[in-house]
């Protein structure tokens, strides 16, 4: 009894649906089913948002203009002939649960994380009669519409499924599931970070972590403190407006994603002093390697009540700029030298008669009351848990980053987590040392491949009682050695890795999963992201034949 | 004294102001300001100038207006604005032969053996506004000159200047072999993707082309006589390589400089011509794979069988009709003997013969060698042909060092030439992770990844007598395609692949904090001209000279 079970996983898993994230839940059939020409979506809702409808109008333009040839030899010529004969689907009636509430997907997608709606089922039968979608929010149906759009391949002008029927009841395991783009190391235009969106947007990413400021460069136009990009930007083309930031906002809103921004303090912020010198410690202090992790260093100068009362008033200007209720105020590698050797910040220590530490503390409760005070709840990196002693509300989001090993830490002081180890989900690890005059190795290395952030395990170490504090992850991109040049390239379809983990939970098979994987990867290249092969071509239109025991 | 000694030498290391890349075997360059006129010429001195010479000059001036780089420094050059009214302005560049040198296109020149090729070439640019002028004893230096005039300049409010007049350099290469290798097997690139990275070769003075086409994923080369092979073997019809793709890619090199060197990889890698030809091909498709080969699919020549010999010969012959470089690489890497020891007509054609395994090889290698050299070609060959194997090789037969440049010495001790192509400095897949499938913590065979400053630090000479330097022909960046597509080319290949292209032009023991900036240079001018280099460093660090050294 037990074989027959397994070897009926096993064919289940094989098939050549090419959803990712897979589904909760998933029944298919062996049936070939086709679009009719005609094929059109319902919406069987009163007063629907026009994010939803422009949500359809992009699915059926990806219907229509994918082309995706199914990942087999001959691509789908076979297919030709069950297809002829097969049913055509007509209609996907989209409707919401009775009862549910009508908002637009923007608005459902920036409600507070753990409190967004995100589940749906979606069925299409065999016959080609009518399919369906129904969820309890637009949210949940935009959601719905991404599995659908994977569904279907081309071959011979008819586009076409090999499974239908299909059944899935379908919802997310964690509710953040997040890319994180740092915009300052190097500068990337809105275009490239709306490409972005949209490639997360069809993996079901519900989080755009922008982490658009650093010591580097200040490409933020802040109503209030556009002094800060106009001296601290690359340049004035490379700077987001708020007509910009507006634009993205919506455009992630509109696909599901709630932009959190990241305005990092009180380290990796040097490029203020091009501003503001009087509000920076050791500022392009050399040797660098003494002050910061990186060049150039510089670092606000928090026991100072004047650099304190600026940051909390840029914090909430940068707050009314983003409607989400999170926003991160960082927190990273905070540089004590860098403070010890600064006369301003001892006068001012001496002064209050606090330590630094508890200069700190009064920084942070400052500088987090402020952008409360704009309704946001503050996310930090995980070293103001574990190396500082700070006060932070119980709601504060901590994001660990050092290591995967440090999650535990964070859990056991009753913070929510989200993950972004560096041993699993930085992508910029493996392409050796940026810093010049040096042939060292990336500091992270190796390269973290979809393999292993595949293997992630969000509940390791963690007590089945703090289990609900895991708000899910991100996978993230710090751009010192990258660009528009090759952000697709880092970012797909690797990222798409940890987003499978969130949505579909933990414990995949990386084998099973590699062939969707590639589907996923040849779907993105269609639609015109980058996403890199992750095995000769040979490989991919052969599944299981590259496995190391195959 | 001694201070001030190195701090000039620092300011002269350091200094944006002349970034060219490769640097010049003999550089004087001053501090003036020099505009180039609105109606700025290249023109070309005698008569029987060859058109490719011309396309090239063609080009130089539409770089001049169409690069609009800043230079990398804060403000992208808004300091320089104020010396523009004071400087001269240049209307001309003059191109001329040497005395007693005439005209062959660039194509043919680029088109000799290594050896024989002459990239020489003095440039001089006055800062007084009289004419430039490069001067070289073949259209070949010419080209070499113009590629580094056009890296001379900048933009700034719509002036193309330099701040470094006058210029006088004396150039040429310290290794005659400077290339790159695209393996266009295990995933496939259009015709437009290879000649974009010709050019972005051309602009570094990279003048070998060395394309692994076919391999045991597919077989995308159309071969007059043996089309079979791509119709069967080519991922899909659309992915293949006509006879006029092939001529327009040879044709586009060689006015680039550029000499194309093909490789039929025998007799491993060749598990796809069991697609039209079953019976040629052992152990095709083969599980488990790593018994027969290290990569899937398993499949390898018949070499034994004198008719699979007489084929890959033919096969050679009509190959080589189609590429007119000299050379011309049969491959011979990775050879699986297990493949050949459970293969039951290998067996049986060894017992029939009497011969060996190795033996057959030499034979094999010699008929297939003879076919090359009966129509002209210099047969290259992988290191394991030498190394591994014991067949019969002419001694000028170059052999290409990959598997680790501890194994240089010994190929030199044989007495081959030598190109250099070790994985341990010059593969750029390195570091991607693993490919294989069901193998989560499967690392890169050849990790780390390979940065510009491990490739830059490399030694062509490393160990090698002074007898055995000289069989030293130069090296190569190398592409394989696992983890690599259109997608990815331009970024996994540059600027890295620059790297190895001023080691050979340049020469070896270059510093690596002085060349960061030129590096950075070059590849945000590889960007102005849609090649997608990627970044280095921060931004912050390429305005900023030296900035972010590790001791800085």
């Amino acid at each position: 009894m037990k074989l027959p079970a397994l070897l009926l996983a096993l064919a289940h898993l094989h098939g050549v649906l090419g959803l990712w994230p897979l589904p909760r839940s998933l029944q298919t059939g062996s049936s070939a089913l086709k679009l009719a020409s005609n094929f059109d979506i319902h919406v069987n809702i009163a007063h629907a948002p026009s994010d939803l409808g422009s949500a359809i109008a992009r699915t059926k333009s990806f219907l229509k203009n994918d082309k995706l040839g199914r990942l087999v030899v001959g691509r789908g010529t076979l297919d030709s002939n069950v297809v002829q004969r097969a049913g055509s689907l007509r209609t996907l009636e989209l409707s919401l649960a009775p009862g549910s509430p009508v908002r637009s997907i923007t608005d459902e997608a920036r409600l507070p994380i753990g409190t967004r709606s995100e589940e749906y089922a979606l069925h299409i039968p065999a016959d080609g009669f009518t399919a369906t979608l129904t969820a309890n929010s637009t949210l949940g149906l935009l959601r719905g519409l991404t599995t659908f759009e994977q569904l279907w391949y081309e071959a011979s002008g008819q586009v076409y499924t090999m499974e239908t029927p299909v059944s899935i009841s379908d919802s997310p395991a964690y509710p953040f599931r997040g890319f994180m783009l740092d915009t300052s190391r190097n500068f990337f235009p809105v275009s490239d970070i709306q490409r972005t969106l949209d490639a997360m947007s069809w993996v079901k990413m519900s989080q755009f972590h922008w982490h658009v400021t650093d010591s580097q460069s200040f490409p933020l136009e802040v109503p209030g403190f556009t002094e800060l990009a106009s001296k601290g930007a690359y340049a004035s083309s490379m700077v987001y407006s708020p007509q910009d930031v507006q634009d993205i906002v919506a455009y992630a809103g509109a696909r599901g994603i709630d932009v959190m921004i990241e305005i990092d303090t009180p380290g990796h912020t040097a490029i203020i002093s091009a501003a503001h010198p009087e509000h920076i410690a050791c500022a392009e202090a050399s040797p660098w390697t003494t002050f910061a992790n990186e060049p150039p260093p510089g670092q606000l100068r928090l026991a100072s009540p004047a650099t304190t009362n600026f940051t909390a008033d840029l914090l909430a200007s940068v707050a009314r700029m983003f409607p989400s209720s999170l926003m991160s105020t960082g927190g990273d590698e905070l540089n004590t030298e860098c403070y010890v050797q600064d006369p301003e910040t001892q006068a001012d220590l001496k002064a209050s008669g606090r330590t630094l530490e508890q200069a700190l503390d009064v920084f942070t409760r400052t500088t987090h009351a402020a952008i409360r005070a704009e309704g946001k709840t503050p996310a930090v990196w995980e070293e103001m848990v574990l190396e500082h002693n700070v006060t932070l509300g119980n709601d504060t989001v901590v994001m660990v980053w050092i290591s995967s090993a440090n999650a535990a830490a964070v859990a056991a002081k009753n913070f929510r987590i989200v993950h972004g180890p560096s041993d699993f989900f930085y992508l910029d690890c493996g392409a050796g040392e940026w810093v010049g005059d040096d042939v060292a190795n990336s500091w992270c290395d190796p390269f973290k491949t979809w393999q292993k952030s595949y293997t992630f395990d969000p509940q390791a170490n963690i007590s089945a009682s703090q289990a609900h504090l895991v708000l899910g992850g991100e996978q993230l991109l710090w751009t010192e050695q990258s660009g528009p040049e090759n952000l697709d390239s880092i970012v797909w379809p690797r990222a798409a890795s940890s987003t499978e983990v969130f949505w579909s939970g933990p414990g995949g098979n990386s084998t099973t999963a590699l062939p969707r994987l590639h589907d996923l990867a040849f779907r993105m290249r269609q639609r015109g992201v980058k996403a890199i092969p992750l095995q000769p071509l040979w490989c991919a239109l052969r599944e299981g034949q590259c496995n190391i025991n195959s | 004294m001694k201070l001030l000694a190195l701090a000039v030498l620092l300011a002269t290391a350091y200094s944006p102001a002349s970034a060219l890349w490769p640097q010049p075997q003999s550089l004087q360059t001053g501090s003036s300001t020099l505009r180039l006129a609105p109606g700025f010429q290249i023109t070309v001195a005698g008569r029987g100038v060859p058109g490719d010479l011309l396309a090239a000059a063609g080009r130089t001036k539409q770089y001049l207006t169409s690069d609009k780089l800043g230079r990398l420094v804060v403000g992208r050059g808004a300091d320089d604005a104020h010396t523009f009214a004071a400087a001269k302005t240049l209307s001309r560049l003059t191109l001329s032969l040497e005395k007693g040198a005439s005209f062959a296109s660039i194509t043919n020149e680029a088109q000799k053996a290594p050896e024989e090729r002459d990239e020489a070439y003095h440039l001089v640019v006055p800062a007084d506004g009289s004419g430039a002028s490069i001067t070289a004893n073949s259209t070949l230096g010419l080209f070499r000159g113009l590629a580094t005039f056009g890296q001379l300049w900048y933009e700034h409010d719509n002036t193309v200047y330099t701040i470094s007049a006058p210029v006088t350099i004396a150039d040429k290469p310290a290794y005659p072999y400077r290339g790159f290798m695209l393996d266009t097997a295990r995933n496939y690139f259009p015709v437009s993707d290879i000649k974009r990275t010709l050019d972005a070769m051309s602009w570094v003075k990279i003048n070998q082309f060395h394309w692994h086409v076919v391999d045991s994923q597919s077989f995308p080369l159309e071969i007059p006589g043996f089309t079979d092979l791509a119709d069967k073997g080519a991922y899909s019809s659309s992915q293949t390589y006509s006879l006029a793709d092939v001529r327009d890619i040879v044709s586009y090199a060689g006015a680039r400089g550029i000499d194309v060197m093909v490789e039929i990889d025998t007799p491993g890698h060749t598990a796809v011509i069991a697609q039209a030809h079953p019976d040629f091909v052992a152990c095709a498709e083969a599980t488990p794979w790593a018994s027969f080969a290290n990569e899937p699919p398993a499949g390898q020549l018949r070499f034994v069988n004198a008719t699979v010999t007489s084929y890959i010969a033919d096969l050679f012959t009509a190959a080589a009709k189609i590429f007119p470089s000299t050379l011309f690489s049969t491959g011979g890497d990775e050879l699986n003997t297990n493949c050949y020891a459970v293969d039951t007509p290998t067996q049986a054609a060894l017992n029939a013969s009497g011969s060996t395994l190795e033996e057959a090889l030499n034979v094999f290698t010699q008929k297939t060698h003879q076919a090359l050299e009966a129509k002209g070609k210099t047969p290259v060959v992988w290191e394991e042909m030498v190394l591994v194997h014991n067949v019969t090789l002419s001694k000028d037969t170059p052999v290409l060092v990959w598997i680790s440049s501890d194994n240089v010495k010994a190929v030199a001790e044989a007495g081959h030439k030598l190109i250099h192509a070790a994985s341990d400095y010059f593969y750029l897949d390195c570091g991607g992770g693993g490919w294989v499938g069901d193998f989560p913590s499967g690392n890169s065979w050849c990790d780390p990844f390979k940065t510009w400053q491990r490739s830059y630090s490399f030694d062509p000479v490393a160990n090698l007598t002074d007898a055995e330097s000289k069989l030293v022909l130069g090296g190569q960046h190398l592409l394989w395609t696992e983890q690599s597509g259109p997608q990815n080319l331009d970024p996994v290949v540059w600027p890295r692949a620059a790297s190895s292209a001023e080691l050979f032009w340049t020469g070896p023991g270059g510093n690596i904090s002085a060349a960061l900036p030129r590096i950075h240079d070059l590849a945000y001018r590889f960007r102005q001209r849609g090649v997608n280099a990627i970044a280095l460093q921060p931004e912050w660090c390429a305005l900023r000279a030296g900035a972010c050294d590790i001791d800085a």
